[in-house]
Protein backbone atom coordinates (compact mmCIF):
# COMPACT_ATOMS: atom_id res chain seq x y z
CA UNK A 1 0.00 0.00 0.00
CA UNK A 2 1.40 3.36 -0.56
CA UNK A 3 0.86 6.18 1.87
CA UNK A 4 0.11 9.44 0.76
CA UNK A 5 1.16 11.97 2.85
CA UNK A 6 1.03 15.71 3.08
CA UNK A 7 2.68 18.21 5.42
CA UNK A 8 1.79 21.98 6.26
CA UNK A 9 3.98 24.95 7.05
CA UNK A 10 7.60 24.77 8.14
CA UNK A 11 9.98 27.45 7.52
CA UNK A 12 12.88 25.46 5.48
CA UNK A 13 11.52 22.33 3.50
CA UNK A 14 7.86 21.94 3.84
CA UNK A 15 5.64 19.55 2.83
CA UNK A 16 1.98 21.33 1.86
CA UNK A 17 -1.25 20.63 1.93
CA UNK A 18 -1.50 23.01 -1.12
CA UNK A 19 -3.11 21.14 -4.28
CA UNK A 20 0.24 20.35 -6.34
CA UNK A 21 1.52 22.71 -8.85
CA UNK A 22 0.12 22.25 -12.35
CA UNK A 23 2.97 19.90 -13.71
CA UNK A 24 4.83 18.33 -10.92
CA UNK A 25 7.56 16.33 -11.09
CA UNK A 26 8.24 13.26 -9.48
CA UNK A 27 11.26 12.08 -7.96
CA UNK A 28 11.80 8.57 -6.77
CA UNK A 29 14.48 7.91 -3.94
CA UNK A 30 14.93 4.23 -3.72
CA UNK A 31 15.65 2.99 0.26
CA UNK A 32 17.76 -0.32 -0.52
CA UNK A 33 20.95 -1.87 1.37
CA UNK A 34 19.80 0.72 4.84
CA UNK A 35 20.54 3.71 2.93
CA UNK A 36 19.03 6.27 1.19
CA UNK A 37 19.56 6.25 -2.49
CA UNK A 38 20.07 9.02 -3.46
CA UNK A 39 21.24 10.57 -0.36
CA UNK A 40 20.69 14.35 -1.45
CA UNK A 41 17.83 15.33 -3.84
CA UNK A 42 17.11 18.54 -5.10
CA UNK A 43 13.71 19.09 -6.40
CA UNK A 44 11.15 22.12 -7.52
CA UNK A 45 8.45 23.45 -5.10
CA UNK A 46 5.52 20.90 -5.83
CA UNK A 47 7.53 18.14 -6.93
CA UNK A 48 6.71 14.81 -5.44
CA UNK A 49 8.96 12.72 -3.32
CA UNK A 50 8.69 9.17 -3.25
CA UNK A 51 10.48 6.84 -0.98
CA UNK A 52 10.20 3.24 -1.99
CA UNK A 53 11.41 0.35 0.53
CA UNK A 54 13.14 -2.07 -1.62
CA UNK A 55 14.92 -3.58 2.05
CA UNK A 56 13.54 -6.69 3.89
CA UNK A 57 13.38 -4.37 7.03
CA UNK A 58 10.67 -1.34 7.73
CA UNK A 59 12.05 2.34 7.49
CA UNK A 60 11.06 5.48 7.72
CA UNK A 61 12.00 9.06 6.55
CA UNK A 62 11.84 11.32 9.11
CA UNK A 63 13.08 15.14 9.42
CA UNK A 64 16.13 15.75 11.76
CA UNK A 65 16.08 19.32 10.94
CA UNK A 66 13.73 22.71 12.48
CA UNK A 67 10.55 21.50 10.25
CA UNK A 68 9.38 17.99 11.72
CA UNK A 69 7.85 15.53 9.10
CA UNK A 70 7.73 12.18 8.76
CA UNK A 71 6.19 9.24 6.65
CA UNK A 72 5.92 7.13 9.21
CA UNK A 73 6.85 3.69 8.72
CA UNK A 74 7.35 2.36 5.64
CA UNK A 75 7.01 -1.72 5.18
CA UNK A 76 8.92 -3.77 3.33
CA UNK A 77 8.35 -3.07 -0.45
CA UNK A 78 6.12 -0.48 0.36
CA UNK A 79 6.32 3.26 -0.48
CA UNK A 80 5.26 6.46 1.13
CA UNK A 81 5.56 10.39 -0.35
CA UNK A 82 5.36 13.54 -0.10
CA UNK A 83 4.82 17.11 -1.92
CA UNK A 84 7.28 19.45 -1.57
CA UNK A 85 6.91 23.56 -1.40
CA UNK A 86 8.74 25.97 -0.51
CA UNK A 87 12.60 26.27 -0.31
CA UNK A 88 15.46 25.25 1.51
CA UNK A 89 17.06 22.23 3.55
CA UNK A 90 16.13 19.42 5.09
CA UNK A 91 18.39 16.86 6.60
CA UNK A 92 16.11 13.08 7.88
CA UNK A 93 17.21 10.15 8.63
CA UNK A 94 15.75 6.82 9.45
CA UNK A 95 13.86 6.92 12.96
CA UNK A 96 14.39 3.40 13.33
CA UNK A 97 18.59 3.27 11.91
CA UNK A 98 19.88 5.87 12.85
CA UNK A 99 23.07 5.32 10.57
CA UNK A 100 20.41 5.87 7.67
CA UNK A 101 20.68 9.64 6.29
CA UNK A 102 19.30 11.97 3.80
CA UNK A 103 18.57 15.23 2.67
CA UNK A 104 16.21 16.70 0.51
CA UNK A 105 16.92 20.18 -0.86
CA UNK A 106 14.15 22.14 -2.30
CA UNK A 107 15.35 25.24 -5.08
CA UNK B 1 25.10 -26.33 -4.37
CA UNK B 2 22.72 -28.86 -2.98
CA UNK B 3 19.50 -27.90 -1.65
CA UNK B 4 20.98 -29.27 1.77
CA UNK B 5 23.96 -27.40 1.87
CA UNK B 6 22.29 -23.89 0.89
CA UNK B 7 19.85 -24.11 4.15
CA UNK B 8 22.36 -25.40 6.04
CA UNK B 9 24.48 -22.72 4.78
CA UNK B 10 21.90 -20.29 6.24
CA UNK B 11 21.20 -22.05 9.09
CA UNK B 12 25.37 -21.81 9.85
CA UNK B 13 25.49 -18.07 9.23
CA UNK B 14 22.73 -17.66 12.17
CA UNK B 15 24.81 -19.86 14.42
CA UNK B 16 28.09 -18.44 13.91
CA UNK B 17 27.53 -15.51 16.43
CA UNK B 18 26.25 -18.10 18.78
CA UNK B 19 29.10 -19.89 19.55
CA UNK B 20 30.75 -21.43 16.52
CA UNK B 21 33.30 -19.91 15.01
CA UNK B 22 34.21 -19.24 11.20
CA UNK B 23 36.51 -22.40 11.15
CA UNK B 24 34.23 -24.17 12.36
CA UNK B 25 32.48 -27.10 9.85
CA UNK B 26 29.26 -26.41 9.21
CA UNK B 27 27.37 -28.76 10.82
CA UNK B 28 25.72 -31.72 9.22
CA UNK B 29 22.19 -31.72 9.46
CA UNK B 30 18.58 -32.43 7.49
CA UNK B 31 16.70 -29.52 5.85
CA UNK B 32 14.02 -30.12 8.33
CA UNK B 33 16.42 -29.51 11.24
CA UNK B 34 18.59 -26.52 9.58
CA UNK B 35 15.41 -25.05 8.91
CA UNK B 36 14.53 -25.72 13.09
CA UNK B 37 17.89 -23.93 13.97
CA UNK B 38 17.33 -20.91 11.72
CA UNK B 39 14.14 -20.03 13.15
CA UNK B 40 15.27 -20.58 16.89
CA UNK B 41 18.26 -18.35 15.90
CA UNK B 42 16.28 -15.46 15.21
CA UNK B 43 13.65 -16.09 17.71
CA UNK B 44 16.39 -16.29 20.47
CA UNK B 45 17.80 -12.65 19.69
CA UNK B 46 14.15 -11.75 19.44
CA UNK B 47 13.62 -12.69 23.18
CA UNK B 48 16.71 -11.12 24.14
CA UNK B 49 15.27 -7.84 23.02
CA UNK B 50 12.14 -8.29 25.07
CA UNK B 51 13.97 -9.10 28.08
CA UNK B 52 16.06 -6.07 27.10
CA UNK B 53 12.81 -3.70 26.81
CA UNK B 54 11.97 -4.91 29.93
CA UNK B 55 14.78 -4.01 32.12
CA UNK B 56 16.30 -0.94 30.36
CA UNK B 57 14.62 2.28 30.82
CA UNK B 58 16.52 4.45 28.53
CA UNK B 59 14.40 5.56 25.68
CA UNK B 60 17.48 4.83 22.98
CA UNK B 61 18.07 1.20 23.79
CA UNK B 62 14.06 0.33 23.86
CA UNK B 63 14.51 1.85 20.46
CA UNK B 64 17.18 -0.31 19.76
CA UNK B 65 15.49 -3.47 21.25
CA UNK B 66 12.62 -2.88 19.13
CA UNK B 67 13.95 -2.58 16.17
CA UNK B 68 15.69 -5.70 16.68
CA UNK B 69 12.92 -7.32 17.16
CA UNK B 70 11.33 -6.10 13.94
CA UNK B 71 14.09 -6.57 12.04
CA UNK B 72 15.14 -9.80 13.09
CA UNK B 73 11.64 -11.25 12.70
CA UNK B 74 11.61 -9.82 9.11
CA UNK B 75 14.59 -11.84 8.70
CA UNK B 76 13.04 -14.96 10.32
CA UNK B 77 10.30 -14.41 7.96
CA UNK B 78 12.69 -14.69 4.77
CA UNK B 79 14.28 -18.00 6.12
CA UNK B 80 10.64 -19.10 6.34
CA UNK B 81 9.82 -18.34 3.30
CA UNK B 82 12.58 -19.74 2.14
CA UNK B 83 12.23 -23.37 4.24
CA UNK B 84 8.46 -22.87 3.00
CA UNK B 85 9.82 -22.90 -0.65
CA UNK B 86 12.36 -25.28 -0.17
CA UNK B 87 9.63 -27.98 1.47
CA UNK B 88 11.00 -28.19 4.77
CA UNK B 89 9.54 -28.55 7.72
CA UNK B 90 11.37 -27.30 11.17
CA UNK B 91 12.46 -29.79 13.15
CA UNK B 92 14.08 -30.05 16.74
CA UNK B 93 17.34 -31.17 16.73
CA UNK B 94 20.33 -31.08 18.48
CA UNK B 95 21.71 -27.99 17.47
CA UNK B 96 18.65 -26.46 18.06
CA UNK B 97 18.71 -27.11 21.73
CA UNK B 98 22.52 -26.24 21.98
CA UNK B 99 21.20 -22.88 20.79
CA UNK B 100 18.73 -22.77 23.52
CA UNK B 101 20.93 -23.48 26.23
CA UNK B 102 23.48 -21.18 24.93
CA UNK B 103 20.82 -18.39 25.25
CA UNK B 104 19.86 -19.21 28.45
CA UNK B 105 23.20 -18.88 29.46
CA UNK B 106 23.72 -15.00 27.81
CA UNK B 107 20.04 -14.72 29.47
CA UNK B 108 21.36 -15.99 32.97
CA UNK B 109 24.55 -13.80 32.24
CA UNK B 110 22.16 -10.49 32.04
CA UNK B 111 19.75 -11.06 34.43
CA UNK B 112 22.82 -11.03 37.24
CA UNK B 113 23.69 -7.85 35.83
CA UNK B 114 22.63 -4.92 38.85
CA UNK B 115 21.80 -1.15 38.05
CA UNK B 116 20.10 0.11 34.64
CA UNK B 117 22.88 1.42 32.90
CA UNK B 118 25.47 -1.71 34.06
CA UNK B 119 22.60 -3.49 32.09
CA UNK B 120 22.14 -1.30 29.12
CA UNK B 121 25.77 -1.52 28.43
CA UNK B 122 26.18 -5.45 28.80
CA UNK B 123 22.85 -6.23 26.14
CA UNK B 124 24.32 -3.23 23.68
CA UNK B 125 28.03 -4.88 24.06
CA UNK B 126 26.49 -8.10 23.84
CA UNK B 127 24.94 -6.60 20.72
CA UNK B 128 27.82 -5.22 19.13
CA UNK B 129 29.41 -8.52 19.37
CA UNK B 130 26.90 -10.27 17.99
CA UNK B 131 26.57 -8.37 14.89
CA UNK B 132 29.99 -8.53 14.17
CA UNK B 133 30.54 -12.24 14.06
CA UNK B 134 27.65 -12.19 11.82
CA UNK B 135 29.29 -9.57 9.66
CA UNK B 136 32.45 -11.61 9.82
CA UNK B 137 30.85 -14.50 8.77
CA UNK B 138 28.66 -12.80 6.17
CA UNK B 139 31.61 -11.05 4.36
CA UNK B 140 34.19 -13.87 5.43
CA UNK B 141 32.42 -16.88 4.53
CA UNK B 142 28.80 -16.94 3.69
CA UNK B 143 28.65 -14.48 0.71
CA UNK B 144 31.83 -15.56 -1.30
CA UNK B 145 30.88 -19.20 -1.11
CA UNK B 146 27.46 -19.15 -1.81
CA UNK B 147 26.92 -20.09 -5.47
CA UNK B 148 23.05 -20.26 -5.39
CA UNK B 149 21.89 -17.13 -6.82
CA UNK B 150 18.61 -17.07 -4.48
CA UNK B 151 20.57 -17.91 -1.91
CA UNK B 152 23.67 -15.11 -2.08
CA UNK B 153 21.21 -12.73 -2.97
CA UNK B 154 19.37 -12.95 0.37
CA UNK B 155 22.82 -13.32 2.23
CA UNK B 156 23.78 -10.04 0.77
CA UNK B 157 20.00 -8.30 1.61
CA UNK B 158 20.92 -9.44 5.24
CA UNK B 159 24.28 -7.99 4.99
CA UNK B 160 23.33 -3.91 5.46
CA UNK B 161 20.24 -5.08 7.99
CA UNK B 162 23.81 -6.38 10.34
CA UNK B 163 25.76 -3.94 9.20
CA UNK B 164 22.96 -1.45 10.16
CA UNK B 165 22.58 -2.56 13.38
CA UNK B 166 26.02 -2.92 14.03
CA UNK B 167 26.29 0.34 13.34
CA UNK B 168 23.49 1.52 15.35
CA UNK B 169 24.76 -0.66 18.16
CA UNK B 170 28.76 1.46 18.61
CA UNK B 171 26.79 4.71 18.42
CA UNK B 172 24.55 4.08 21.40
CA UNK B 173 27.25 2.06 23.33
CA UNK B 174 29.08 5.07 22.52
CA UNK B 175 26.60 7.15 24.50
CA UNK B 176 25.96 4.88 26.96
CA UNK B 177 29.96 5.90 28.46
CA UNK B 178 32.16 3.53 30.36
Amino acid sequence: MTLRLAFCAGLLLTMSCRPASPAPRRYVVEIKQMAFVPAVLTVGPGDTVVWINRDLVPHTATATGATPWDTGPIAAGDSSQVVVSLGGRSPYACALHSTMQGQVIVR
Amino acid sequence: MTRSSIVSLLAFSLILPLGLSAQTAAPDLTDPEVAHVAVTANSIDIDLAHYAESRTRNTDVRQFAATMITDHSAVNAQAVALATRLGVTPADNGVSRSLVADAATARTSLEHVRGRQAFDRAYIDREIAYHQAVLDALDGLLIPTTDNADLKALLQQVRPVVAAHLGHARMLRTRLGA
